[in-house]
């Protein structure tokens, strides 16, 4: 007995003495997950470029419209809170030159963005700041130069870097979406191929609205298309090249194809193929043309989608009787049911990270977006709604986005669509903004790297 | 003791009874089941020869009534040699839209097959599907959606 | 009252026997169901199982490695720390990378180039400029030497090893309560990795900052590191938009010298 006193009186002792040399420790596991305050000065305009860019633009102030850009992503991406530019203390030019971090930290801005704008030989010059308050250090500059017209995108440029010196993880905001238009009766609705700039701006209707169109996705360098056209009454996979226009058809199948998406590589277009009532999934190489039937079974397979290494395919399959999702080797072999959860799965999308599938539940009537570990695990519904599906990802698979539609009475009254955001942790979900109602978004690569 | 247990589970299993029969279809004027059985939507191709079928939610199978509209289709097909005809199949707006095409197609094709067993040639019905692109009744409730989850028999020519 | 049992189990088996004889229909769904119940439920443990297994390990692993740092940073602070120093005032280091930056920024604007290139419709042409540098090479070398400087403090003030026991947990609540509503967590962080990170203040008594220092601070300027340095930079910045810190009000000598270890994952797994 004595012996185990005098054993814990060493232990005591031991342990007593070792904490007397060191450091007090404190573990801080939790923080705010508040977005973080920073403040947007307008970029600083000289005298000069202000009247060139007026003529060139009709913009009364470009340095203040390019902030705009920047604050309006920066406060889209749920990350940041951008301040209130009325109560910013310091003037844009001398901000840019050297920052009263003082005042800024007044308004509790920690970090600051500001910048100069210039005509240099007929083009738009940029440079701009980023600041971190607290440290009062400037954290990172950079400038670049490009045509005027291109004034948004330096914008979104700008956000992106900002984005990445901040959070540590690639921008997505100098990227487009690429979506289906629709107007008219729901019964009879006609559908345009769409595209914008992922806030909304810039939009331009690729395609007329004599035929149906649908599922449109754009191909990793972002100049081609591939969707879905009932042009002649007959429902082909097309491949249309954004910049000269020109369409064709995928292959020459002797039915439907449909559910098109491009390979990683961009050099396949994987989709579904129906004949007499079966649908399976097939490649199709661009370049030799070649076809190939990837799945071989009595159900429907389809919704196929790479994953980024090219590896593997998930794709939605009701080979149990009901639409579930399921994870084949890329040449169609080892195929695996990945959903298991109540209810019926579609639309399965890999994440650009690979480590994510998104897909549309439909589950008691109610609709949801979610992921799932790519082997089923994790499962994490994001957002139900009365009708939502076919989410696609942010470039760097950090956001979703996805269309929803609302219900109508017998008049097709109350009925509309429109593309929402969301992000990974199911926080921050928002409109996006469309001129008509929208379905089917697909979300570029970044434009610039 | 003993008979009033065996008294009891005999009230049990007669209340399960009573209950799942409950359960058993219900007709509710122009739906059975799922299945939409009203003429509201419906044109003819000839008389008394419904231009339609209909099925229930995520199913291809041919009710009896729809064999019955379809066998009416294929008699009046035989009397009409040089009419072709396109099936054009359809889904409720209650799926994903990938999913949806594969899946009017399938049905579409239920009806091919059926007026193919029936003599018709299968050189004489072409298919296509809509999925949920085209509803007949625009409202968001199950009677509509019933409406809307068809095959639809349309001259070609 | 065996007897009763016995009774009671026989006319229990003749009702079932009778009800799954006439009751054909009721008779055949639980027959039916049990077995796709089941075969669900062996996909599922499959599925589950085989996760679950590496979950736990990592959660061991980390633990332990946890324990393991602990135990380094509670007996040789100083001497590792020391030792350290040389080679983490990155003079050379940092140098190096911001004159590599105007290289990268040269680059990119021929990426941008070519790639505009080819999805323009919308744009012909963009340029980079890599005209600013010069004045962002200024700006290091006068961080570094405040660095520098920083450090040579920290070296002196770690030979006096104070004899403490530590925070009252009223006083590291409040301390942490504190940190805790100044720490905005960079959410774009990945979860999964080992993003801990140590710094460690010299205080006044009052409670403002002398200095601070990130104990792994080599690691910041590491390439593929990017994670890390925003954690420390959101750490810092936590530290700073907090002075003065709420420290206790007497035991200056015990708290001069604090170490704070932030760590996210709890916070971006949720």
């Amino acid at each position: 007995m004595k012996k185990i006193i005098f054993l814990i009186y060493v232990c005591l002792f031991i342990f007593n003495w070792g904490k007397a040399w060191s450091l007090i420790e404190v573990d801080i596991t939790r923080g705010n997950l508040n977005p973080l305050p920073l403040a947007v000065s307008p970029l600083s305009v000289d005298q000069n470029s202000r009247e060139k860019f007026k003529d060139l633009l009709k913009l009364d102030d470009i340095g203040l419209e390019i902030s705009k850009v920047v604050e309006n992503n920066l406060r889209q991406s749920g990350l940041f809170n951008p301040l209130d530019q009325k109560a910013f203390l310091q003037k844009p030019d001398i901000a840019h030159i050297k920052p009263r971090f003082e005042d800024w930290a007044l308004i509790k801005a920690q970090a600051l963005i500001t910048g100069e704008v210039k005509i240099v030989e007929e083009k738009l010059r940029v440079e701009f700041r980023l600041w971190d308050v607290l440290a009062g250090k400037e954290i990172m500059a950079l400038a670049f130069t490009t045509v005027s017209e291109n004034w948004r995108r330096v914008g979104h440029i700008i956000t992106d870097k900002v984005y990445q010196r901040l959070t540590g993880e690639k921008g997505y905001f100098d990227t487009r979406i690429i979506y289906v238009a629709e107007e008219g009766l729901k019964t009879s609705r006609i559908k345009k191929l769409a595209i914008m700039d992922q806030d909304g701006y810039n939009t331009k209707y690729l395609t007329l609205g004599n035929e149906l169109v649908l599922t449109p996705r754009f191909n990793p360098t972002n100049q081609m298309v591939t969707y879905l056209s009932y042009f002649k009454n007959l429902p082909r996979v097309y491949l249309l090249d954004i910049e000269t226009g020109i369409q064709e058809v995928v292959g020459d199948f002797p039915g439907m194809t449909f559910a098109p998406r491009f390979s990683p590589n961009g050099k396949k277009i994987i989709m579904s193929f129906a004949k007499d009532g079966n649908s399976d999934i097939y490649t199709m190489d661009l370049e030799s043309r070649e076809v190939e039937k990837i799945t071989n079974h009595p159900s429907i397979d389809t919704s196929p989608s790479y994953s980024p290494d090219g590896k593997y395919i998930c794709f939605n399959s009701d080979r149990s009787g009901y639409q579930q999702i399921y994870v084949m080797r890329s040449d169609g072999s080892k195929v695996k049911r990945i959903s298991f959860g109540n209810g019926l799965y579609g639309t399965p999308v890999w994440s650009p990270r690979g480590d994510l599938i998104a897909f549309t539940k439909l589950h008691k009537g109610k609709f949801y977006i979610g992921v799932m570990r790519t082997d089923g695990t994790g499962e994490r519904l994001l957002t139900e709604n009365y009708y939502q599906e076919a989410p696609s990802w942010s470039p760097n698979g950090r956001v979703l986005i996805f269309y929803r539609e609302t219900k109508s009475d017998s008049a097709g009254k109350g009925f509309s669509a429109k593309l929402w955001s969301i992000d990974l942790t199911g926080y921050n979900e928002r409109m996006v903004k469309t001129e008509t109602d929208a379905s089917d978004p697909s979300w570029s690569s970044l434009l610039t790297d | 003791m003993n008979l009033n247990k065996i008294f009891r589970n005999t009230l049990l299993v007669i209340s399960a009874s009573i209950l799942l029969s409950a359960c058993a279809v219900k007709t509710t004027g122009k739906m059975q089941g799922d299945v939409y059985t009203g003429k509201d939507t419906v044109e003819y191709l000839a008389s008394g020869v419904p231009d339609r079928v209909f099925f229930a939610t995520n199913e291809t199978v041919l009710t009896t009534a729809s064999r019955e509209t379809l066998r009416k289709q294929a008699s009046w097909l035989r009397k009409n040699s040089k009419i072709n005809v396109v099936l054009e199949g359809h889904a409720d707006e209650r799926g994903t839209r990938e999913y949806n095409l594969a899946l009017g197609e399938r049905r579409a094709n239920a009806a091919k097959d059926y007026l193919m067993t029936y003599g018709i040639s299968g050189n004489r019905i072409s298919v296509i599907s809509y999925g949920k692109e085209r509803p007949v009744d625009s409202g968001s409730n199950p009677l509509a959606w019933s409406k809307n989850r068809r095959s639809v028999t349309v001259k070609a020519n | 009252m065996a007897n009763n049992i016995i009774i009671s189990s026989l006319l229990h088996l003749f009702l079932i026997i009778i009800t799954a004889l006439s009751l054909p229909f009721l008779a055949k769904k639980p027959i039916d169901l049990p077995p796709i119940i089941s075969i669900e439920l062996i996909q599922i443990t499959d599925k589950t199982s085989i996760p679950y297994a590496p979950k736990a390990k990592k959660i061991i692993e980390e633990i332990k490695k946890k324990e393991k740092e602990k135990l380094v940073s509670e007996q040789a602070p100083p001497k590792k720390v020391k030792k350290e120093k040389p080679d983490a005032i990155p003079l050379p280091d940092q140098q190096k990378n911001i004159v590599k930056k105007p290289e990268e920024d040269k680059q990119n604007p021929e990426k941008i180039d070519d790639e505009i290139k080819q999805v323009s419709e919308f744009e012909k042409e963009e340029l980079f400029d890599p005209n600013n540098i010069a004045a962002l090479i200024d700006k290091s070398k006068e961080e570094t030497a405040e660095m520098i400087k920083s450090d040579n403090k920290i070296t002196q003030s770690q030979r006096k090893s104070v004899i403490s026991s530590g925070l009252t947990l009223n006083e590291e609540d409040a301390l942490k309560a504190q940190i805790f509503g100044c720490w905005s967590i960079p959410l774009g962080l990945p979860y999964n990795e080992n993003l801990l990170v140590r710094i460690k203040l010299n205080l006044k008594p009052d409670g403002t900052i002398i200095n601070s220092e990130i104990l792994d601070h080599a690691r910041m300027n590491k390439p593929g590191q990017g994670f890390y340095k925003v954690l420390a930079e959101s750490a810092l910045r936590a530290i700073r938009l907090c002075q003065p810190l709420r420290v206790p009000t007497t035991g200056y000598e015990r708290w001069k010298e604090i170490q704070l270890n932030f760590d996210a994952r709890e916070m971006l797994q949720g």
